[in-house]
This record gives structure tokens, C-alpha cells and sequence, in this order.
């Protein structure tokens, strides 16, 4: 990871009064520094969302183009070409999410895939799975928490096309697979039964910790 | 004057009144529990001023966008259960392991068509009944068919189910800022937006698999399935830039610095941005297939 602007300073007490003043200054969303080198805290507002949503991009861009550097041998046909279709998308994003924020951009990261078997095809898919059910659920829990209608709509726009993603990549890994019912995608029961699923931030961190070198607190992100 | 049109209204000329309205009596903001009867019986006293503001404007409201959207998935339930049926009869015949797909996007379809008339139920809002439709768009033999076989040959009805799938994404995604006064509203919606892109998705996929030139996000580079009648699916959908405003640079990506990624920039620009269709287009394009 990259210094410059992903704040480290001294002690605990410091990244404490850090959060207070934070807390003093709604209007501020801008990331704020962390006395921890290790934990990376997204602000608050609609800045704060933004900044949530290009770190799950960043995150998605690095897993594809570490996949596209050393593809598997076993790759079907098509795949290389749709692969590079999906990095490219997930690239523009995060590009798009960096634009928009300018100087409140959290820094630009790398992150681990040591956990992942990225030297076969299945290993591939079932990892990329794993990630865009991940983005599809987290769009669907946060878009909800941002006050700029013109930003809602942006963030929608590419919702949709992580949703795209998440149905193509599930279909690699199993043909036709929306026969089979998955819970943990689409809700199954209730009232709100074929529903996407929705995460909340700390969720969607939870379930990202494997491949972050970093903590992240979500805990200053709108909440309602 | 119905009480979602006034709320939207209200929350329109004066949020402050509409967040303590909608704080103390769990107003529009109780989707969860189901509890919009309280709406109607819950207008404190004392706010007849902030009323006579929010009377008589005509925008969108939130009934306005479930009424859209309960048509949308009617259309699309009685679109798969009708195929089903076909199939079953022999005369449509689905691609090997296709038809398991199509019984879980008609139960989603059903359940998204349950979700909305619960909605308008617990609010007392009118539930709108269920349109006619035809689905060759002959309009009952009115006029010429646009797809006389598509539950006939597979092929014509995957590229109708295509259609209609990618029209309920847009449809949703043109919607959304008429909710962002209420959460729970907000995010039922974009869950089923989801949904609606993963079965638009899904089927796109097997299109491709039987040998259509098509990708499961909407691409430029996709074959031509649409006509006069249908245009309007797509129109303005390969989108190359993004409106940024408020920001020094209002575009994304910028001129002076072009955006270049992969073997076809502009190409992927478009397809990694999906874009949404108004009110109006939406229920023209509904409109090919009800009468």
C-alpha cells in the first residue's frame, strides 16, 4: 500500500480524538486520517459511500487483472475475451469512483489473493463469484444511504452491471445455475422473498478481510 | 388527493417537516414491518400549512413508481408462466436444462408481483388489476404480430425474455431517485433491480450458448434484436460518458486525457455503465405487449 495520503501516525489516543472531532464535523466527508497504519477509516456522507464503493472496485479490478497476468491453462472458450471484458469494467469504475471523489479519494491499494486458487479455471470462477455476489450485495445495502439523487443514479448504473457480472461468472461455474436456489444470493422465504440480498458495509468488510492488508472501520458511514 | 402523493410531495417542499412526520409516526419509513396503514390515519394536526404547500404539485410519487413497477412484473410473471405452460403442452421446447432456470425466474417474477400489491395493500392505495397481454404484440390480433412464434421457437422467446428483462433493469433504474425519500422503499427497489439484471443476465448467457452473438452485459458489440417498434429497449443504452456535476470536471472519462483500457475503450465504457429509461418509455414499451 501506497503512503502518501493513507494516513499513519502515533498511538492509539490519537486516533481516538481523531474520531470525536470527526464526529464534531458532520459536514466534513472527507477520509479521515488514522493514527493506525493499519486501519484504513472511510468517512461519513455521500464521500463516504463513494469511498466504500471504489475500494470494492479497487478490489475487483487488482483479482481480475491478477487473473488475466497469469491466465489458466484450462480456460474454455470465450473466457480469456469475457474476463478481460470484466476487468476492463471493474477498472472503469474504480477510474470513475477516483474522479468523482478527486481529492476525498481514499489512496490506491493492493490487496492479497494468497487465499485464492487462481491457477485453474474453477479455482477462477469460484473465486470471482465469490466477489461480485459480494459487490452485488453491497450495492444493494448502501445505495439506499446516499442523499445525491444524481449520484444514486450513477451508483445503479453500475449495480446492475456487477449484477451481470455476478450471473455470468455463477454460470461458469455451474451451467444454468439460477435453477438451483442460493440463499445467500437471492433471498428464498418471507416477504421479502427474490430479493437480492443486502449487506451493510461491516458486513461486506467482514467477508473482504482475507484480501485487505488493512482494517477498515465503516463505523462513520451513514447508517440510515 | 392520495396520502403517497402528498407525502412525496411534502417530502419535496419541506423535508424537515416530512422527516419529523415520517419520524414519529414510522411513515413511509416502515416498509419492513408492513405498517403503511398508519399513513392514512396519521397525519398529526397543526400541519396545514406545510400541506398547502405540498397540495396540488403533480410529481412522481412513490405509488406511482409501484404502480409502474406491479405492472412490469405482471408482465413479466404471465410472460414465463405462460412459456411454462407451452412447455408443458409440447409447443414451446426449452433448451436442455434451461427449463429449471425459467421456473425460478417465474417464481421470482410472482414474488416480485406479491411484494408490490402487499405494498399498495398496507398502504390502502387501490391495488391496480392485472393488464391483458399479448405477447406476439398484436394487441389481440389488432395489428400485425412483432413475435407471432415466441412461445412457439425458443430462440424468438429467449430473445423477447432478453427484451423485457433489460427493460425491467432500466425501468427500475429510472425510478430510484423518485424513492430516495424512503429507505426501505429505496432498497427493496434495488434489490429487485438486482435481481432483474441477474435473469437479464442469465439469459443473455443462453442466448450466447446457442450461438447468438450476445454477452451477458449490454454491449455495443451485441447483435441487433430489436425493430422500430422495440427501439426504444436500447436506446441511448452504449452511453460513452458519465455526467459528473458539480465537480470541476463534469465528465467521466475527461477529453483531454481519454480513457484507455483493454483492447476496445469505448466499447467497454459503454457496457460497464447500464443506463435508465424514463416513466413514459417504460410504459410505451409495456404497452407493445398489453392491450
Amino acid at each position: 500500500m501506497r503512503r502518501r495520503s493513507f494516513f499513519r501516525v502515533a498511538g492509539a489516543a490519537a486516533a481516538a480524538s481523531t474520531l470525536v472531532l470527526a464526529g464534531c464535523n458532520p459536514g466534513d466527508d472527507s477520509p479521515k486520517p488514522s493514527t493506525n497504519p493499519n486501519l484504513l477509516i472511510l468517512g461519513g456522507g455521500d464521500n463516504g459511500l463513494l469511498n466504500y464503493a471504489y475500494l470494492l472496485e479497487q478490489l475487483e479490478a487488482a483479482f481480475y487483472q491478477k487473473v488475466l497476468d497469469a491466465l489458466p491453462a484450462d480456460l474454455l472458450p470465450g473466457e480469456k475475451d469475457a474476463l478481460t471484458d470484466l476487468r476492463d469494467h471493474e477498472v472503469i469504475h474504480r477510474e470513475f469512483f477516483k474522479q468523482a471523489l478527486g481529492t476525498n479519494a481514499i489512496e490506491s491499494f493492493d490487496f492479497d489473493f494468497s487465499t485464492l486458487t487462481l491457477t485453474t479455471r474453477a479455482g477462477v470462477f469460484a473465486a470471482a463469484k465469490k466477489l461480485e455476489d459480494l459487490g452485488v450485495a453491497a450495492y444493494a445495502g448502501v445505495g439506499k444511504l446516499i442523499t445525491s439523487s444524481v449520484y444514486l443514479g450513477l451508483v445503479a448504473k453500475i449495480a446492475s452491471v456487477e449484477a451481470r457480472h455476478a450471473a455470468y461468472v455463477r454460470d461458469a461455474v455451474q451451467a444454468n445455475s439460477l435453477a438451483t436456489a442460493d440463499a445467500d444470493t437471492i433471498i428464498t422465504t418471507g416477504d421479502f422473498a427474490a430479493l437480492n440480498v443486502a449487506l451493510t458495509p461491516a458486513q461486506v468488510m467482514s467477508a473482504a478481510a482475507p484480501f485487505l492488508k488493512f482494517i477498515v472501520d465503516t463505523s462513520q458511514l451513514p447508517k440510515a | 388527493m392520495n396520502i403517497f402523493k402528498l407525502l412525496a410531495n411534502l417530502a419535496e417542499v419541506d423535508p424537515e417537516a416530512y422527516q419529523r412526520l415520517s419520524a414519529r409516526r414510522g411513515m413511509l419509513s416502515s416498509l419492513g414491518q408492513l405498517s403503511r396503514k398508519t399513513a392514512a390515519t396519521a397525519l398529526p394536526l397543526g400541519v396545514g400549512a406545510v400541506l398547502q404547500k405540498a397540495y396540488g404539485r403533480n410529481t412522481q410519487t412513490i405509488l406511482d413508481t409501484f404502480t409502474l413497477a406491479l405492472t412490469l412484473e405482471h408482465l413479466e410473471n404471465e410472460f414465463y408462466t405462460k412459456a411454462l405452460e407451452a412447455g408443458r403442452n409440447g409447443t414451446l421446447t426449452f433448451a436442455p436444462g434451461t427449463q429449471a432456470v425459467f421456473q425460478q425466474i417465474q417464481a421470482h417474477e410472482q414474488a416480485h408481483v406479491a411484494f408490490f400489491q402487499r405494498q399498495l395493500q398496507s398502504s390502502n392505495a387501490a391495488v391496480p388489476a392485472k393488464p391483458n397481454f399479448d405477447f406476439t404484440g398484436s394487441k389481440n390480433g389488432t395489428k400485425p404480430a412483432l413475435y407471432a412464434d415466441v412461445f412457439t421457437n425458443f430462440a424468438t422467446f429467449l430473445k423477447v425474455a432478453q427484451l423485457l428483462e433489460d427493460t425491467g433493469v432500466r425501468a427500475y433504474k429510472g425510478q430510484l431517485e423518485f424513492l430516495i425519500s424512503d429507505n426501505d422503499v429505496l432498497q427493496a427497489a434495488l434489490q429487485i433491480h438486482a435481481v432483474e439484471a441477474r435473469h437479464a443476465a442469465h439469459i443473455r448467457g443462453m442466448r450466447r450458448a446457442l450461438g447468438a452473438n450476445v454477452r451477458d452485459w449490454i454491449s455495443k458489440d451485441d447483435e441487433t434484436i430489436t425493430n422500430t417498434s422495440t427501439a426504444a429497449v436500447y436506446a441511448g443504452e452504449d452511453a460513452e460518458k458519465q455526467t459528473l456535476p458539480g465537480l470541476p470536471i463534469t465528465q467521466f472519462p475527461t477529453d483531454t486525457t481519454p480513457f484507455a483500457v483493454g483492447p476496445k475503450p469505448k466499447v467497454s465504457l459503454g457496457e460497464a455503465f447500464d443506463e435508465p429509461i424514463t416513466t413514459g418509455v417504460a410504459t410505451q414499451l409495456a404497452g407493445l405487449f398489453t392491450f
